[in-house]
């Protein structure tokens, strides 16, 4: 899973500090400027520039004075209640019973031998779920109003005292009540199958006199087991060891003479970690800060490599590690990846070393040696006591939080030591874990995510419906859907990150076979700026066009609940707020649109 | 609705009262174009008529003729190429002057997927009434319109004239002032037309203002105060129904138990004062008027003829 820098970032910390607020507000004024205009040009041809110019503002006007502050909740009411009977009414309950019949037979068809049961259930029931909500808004949102005006029956709307801005967010309201009531039942359906098919209970094969032992093969896997001594002495509890992403807890007890173990239910599958992220920086050969690592091959940037056995290393910088947040132990995970450069012992992992120091560097902790999991997460328990270092001279014990981190600030030191091996690791990669939420709470938000694409699509089917029919506003709809799912690689384009240049540029290179790292080569330096120049212009155009659309991939969180991860509060806030912006936004044009529009022309 | 009347004259004399002006339109016409700005059809020509407080107003003419245009036009529908519209004084365009208007389009063209008694419950709520006079509305409409046995049925399972009926409840259930009926008659039978056109005269006795589209010249004959009559978009007569019909160089003369000798008597003193006897012969009745009393005749196998 991959986590972007800018997903951490909390609420109000995206709004002010890293333009959330500002992007919103740019967006809005460029569409107003751009939709005067627009607007105005189409007046020109039909009533002449004065007139046409008081015509625009007649609507702006009357949107202001007249139509928002007599837009009534009863009306908005009965349109919404129109628009839901509607669509019951035209049978939307199927997409519930295609849901159902995909889970009764996805309990069948999908590998339970995977390594995650619970987030291969997980991806199932979201995409799922994502795919038939989506669709379904879609749908109702394109061709709902076109149909009103094809057979007319909006003439019995538009001849009652009912305002624009009341028909469109009667529109969107009662198609969103519709997609939510299926996706609440989606919801408590994909939990049960998800929490059903997860859990599994394990008998004891066979023990051994020392607490060892083995489990029974179900569910695909058995474990193998070890009872610790309690504190009476008897060997009462234990730990299976972790086998698919889970483990289980055994208990010992005495029944008529006879010790019976009794496995627990699975743990560790149904996570809701909440990940405490720090900042990462690197160090160079020589040990001095950097900024970025090194690339070993792999083009993408989101994962830089530190060399093994030398000053390179990764250091994360925390702040807030206080005891109360954190426990008594200091809990961390990690993901790094391992670059080998020969093959050397490949039975063995590549090693490592933490170090935990205060930023100030003069009291550090001893160095922790860990050998790297690759593909799984590694969970450490460091605890709180630790021998280290202060202004180098050793130290039989120092306290995490009362020594290395007072004042909350900790930084956490990776070095690879072998020689020849490289750690790949992202700022997500290495995290403090500040305890855990519950999984259905985590489920939930995922769902959220889902609900907040279901009213983008929805609001942005419900606008161009208002001037377009209802085959064109469906191609139009999932355009903007497509072009929001693809919304990073489209942006990497429109930047300029992409090798081989713009569009104009590519359909050169294409036939001429010419490879995207070279230069453009056409013998004519005249033309080759021209060709430049003109696609910096489209690549600007797309860059606007992608910065106003909404990201639709950004809003699923889908892969939060599959790791494990609890969905951010900050992020969640985001997405809302974007979505409320988007729904303000949409509904403005639709209301320009349906209120220049002839109903019954 | 109520059982209609025995046949008799329908029009009764109720005077319009005052010469307050419901609707009015100056130079009103419509054009239509195509996508690229190019002129199609002239729809509407200069159209100037006022509709008076209280009376029923026909538009009546040919198919194209632009009596939809004009009725949509004056609803906000469409929006004018030249000239402009007011109803209540008020800018066609403008939505609130709809909280005084109701509507019968031509089609009733409301939402099969509702039954009777949500579609009177919707359009109440988009007048904003409340919940309890919506209530008593509906029902008192449901019931004058004679659909009670039918309340709880999806309007795709109505026959036409009940479809017409469901229409006519929902451009009453905000007790308008003004009544706009696009073509009212259209689908109904000789019953349903009587009582239709019993209704709209009563509306016009409560004080209410009718606009009456149709093409059903019988229809507007019966009912309207004053007509225009428009042809190609153009206004080519406007005037009161009585005044546009009498035909001024001929004398009609009804007259009760009259003999053969009388008859003969009165054909020479025409002649003899220089007139032309055009007919002197038993009036005709109407076909509708000969059909009610047949239907309402409860003498089986007996025409009215013989009584």
């Amino acid at each position: 899973m991959r986590i972007e820098a800018d997903q951490m970032y909390g609420y109000f910390e995206w709004l002010f500090l890293h333009w959330g607020l500002l992007h919103g507000a740019l967006v809005a004024a460029v569409m107003a400027v751009l939709g005067f205009f627009v607007c105005y040009i189409v007046a020109i041809k039909q009533h002449g520039p004065s007139e046409g110019f008081f015509v625009v503002t007649r609507v702006i006007y009357e949107l202001i004075a007249r139509d928002l502050p007599n837009t009534t909740g009863r009306r908005v009411y009965a349109l919404s209640k129109l628009a839901f009977q509607e669509a019951i009414r035209r049978r939307v309950l199927v997409v519930m019973a295609v849901f159902i019949v995909g889970l009764l037979f996805g309990g069948w068809f999908l590998d339970s031998s995977t390594d995650n049961v619970a987030r291969l259930y997980i991806s199932f029931v979201m995409t799922g779920t994502s795919y038939l909500v989506l669709l379904l808004g879609l749908f109702l949102s394109c061709f709902s109003l076109p149909a009103d005006i094809k057979s007319k029956t909006i003439h019995t709307i538009a001849t009652k005292p009912v305002r624009s801005t009341e028909i469109v967010l009667g529109r969107i309201l009662g198609f969103t009540a519709v997609g939510t009531m299926l996706l609440v039942a989606m919801g408590i359906l994909s939990y049960v199958f998800v929490v059903r098919g997860s859990d599994h209970r394990h008998e004891i094969s066979e023990v051994a006199a020392d607490g060892t032992g083995k489990t029974s093969y179900d569910a695909r896997h058995e474990h193998t087991f070890e009872m610790i001594a309690g504190e009476s002495g008897e060997l009462s509890q234990g730990a299976t060891n972790e086998k698919k992403s889970h483990k289980h807890k055994v208990v010992a007890t005495v029944k008529d003479g006879k010790t019976v173990y009794e496995v627990g239910e699975p743990e560790g599958l149904l996570a809701a970690r909440i990940p405490v992220f720090g900042k990462l920086r690197f160090t160079n050969r020589q040990g001095e800060d950097d900024t970025k690592g090194l690339n070993v091959g792999d083009e993408s940037e989101y994962v830089a490599y530190i060399e093994g056995n030398s000053l390179m290393s990764g250091v994360w910088s925390f702040n807030g590690v206080t005891q109360s947040r954190f426990g008594d132990n200091l809990p961390m995970e990690m993901n790094l990846k391992a670059f080998r450069t020969f093959k050397g012992d490949i039975v063995t992992g590549v090693q490592g070393e933490i170090i935990l120091r205060n930023p100030n560097k003069q009291i550090e902790s001893e160095r922790i040696p860990f050998i790297v999991r690759e593909f799984a997460i590694d969970h450490k328990e460091i605890n709180r006591k630790v021998k280290g270092t202060v202004k180098g001279e050793p130290k039989e014990e120092i306290d995490i939080y009362e020594d290395l981190a007072p004042d909350g600030k900790l930084e956490v030191v990776i070095r690879c030591t072998d020689g020849g091996q490289y750690f790949g690791m992202a700022q997500p990669d290495l995290y403090l874990l500040a305890g855990e939420s519950t999984f259905g709470w985590n489920l939930f938000k995922g769902f959220f995510g889902i609900w907040l694409q279901m009213v983008l699509i929805i609001c942005l089917g419900v606008m161009f419906s208002t001037f377009l029919s209802g085959p064109v506003a469906m191609v139009a709809t999932m355009t903007a859907l497509v072009l929001g799912f693809c919304g990073n690689m489209a942006f990497d384009i429109a930047n300029g990150k992409t090798p081989g240049g713009g569009p104009i540029e590519s359909m050169i290179r294409m036939p001429m076979q010419s490879g995207a790292m070279v230069d453009l080569d056409l013998g004519n330096k005249v033309l080759e700026t021209f060709i430049k120049k003109s696609d910096q212009g489209i690549m600007y155009t797309m860059y606007a066009l992608f910065n106003a659309l909404p990201s639709f991939g950004s809003f699923n969180t889908s892969e939060y609940v599959a790791y494990g991860f609890d969905i951010f509060g900050g992020l969640v806030a985001r997405h809302l707020t974007m979505t409320m912006g988007y729904f303000v936004l949409t509904s403005v044009i639709a209301y320009f649109f349906l209120k220049t529009r002839e109903m019954a022309a | 609705m109520t059982a209609a009347t025995a046949a008799e004259p329908i029009k009764t004399t109720a005077a319009s009262t005052d010469s307050d002006v419901v609707i009015e339109t100056r130079n009103l016409g419509k054009t239509y174009r195509d996508f690229w700005g190019r002129r199609k059809v002239a729809a509407l020509k200069a159209l100037d008529i006022e509709v008076k407080k209280g009376e029923i107003f026909g538009l009546l003419g040919p198919n194209g003729s632009g009596k939809s245009t004009t009725i949509k036009l004056i609803q906000g529908l469409l929006f004018p190429t030249s000239g402009r519209a007011f109803v209540f004084g008020k800018d066609a365009r403008d939505v609130s002057k709809n909280e005084r208007i109701g509507y019968l389009p031509e089609e009733s063209y409301l939402y099969k997927f509702l039954n009777a008694e949500e579609t009177l419950d919707f359009y109440g709520r988009l007048f904003d009434m409340p919940a309890e006079v919506r209530r008593q509305r509906s029902d008192q409409l449901i019931k004058m319109v004679g659909l009670d046995r039918a309340r709880r049925r999806q309007l795709r399972e109505y026959s036409k004239g009940m479809t017409r009926r469901i229409g006519l409840a929902q451009a009453l259930i905000n007790e308008p002032d003004l009544l706009i009926l696009d073509e009212p008659t259209t689908g109904m039978d000789p019953i349903g037309s009587r009582e239709m056109k019993d209704l709209i005269i009563r509306l016009r006795d409560e004080g209410k203002t009718i606009l009456l589209c149709s093409h059903q010249l019988a229809d507007v004959q019966d009912v309207c105060d004053r007509v225009a009559i428009l042809h190609q978009g153009e206004l080519r007569e406007l005037g009161r129904v009585d005044s546009l019909l009498k035909v001024r160089d001929v004398t009609e003369v009804h007259a009760r138990g009259l003999t053969e000798e009388v008859k003969q008597k009165i054909a020479d003193l025409i002649k003899s004062s220089g007139g032309e006897l055009v007919s002197l012969d038993n009036p005709t009745t109407t076909m509708e008027e000969l059909f009610l009393d047949i239907v309402r005749d409860d003498r089986p196998g007996q025409r009215p003829s013989s009584r």
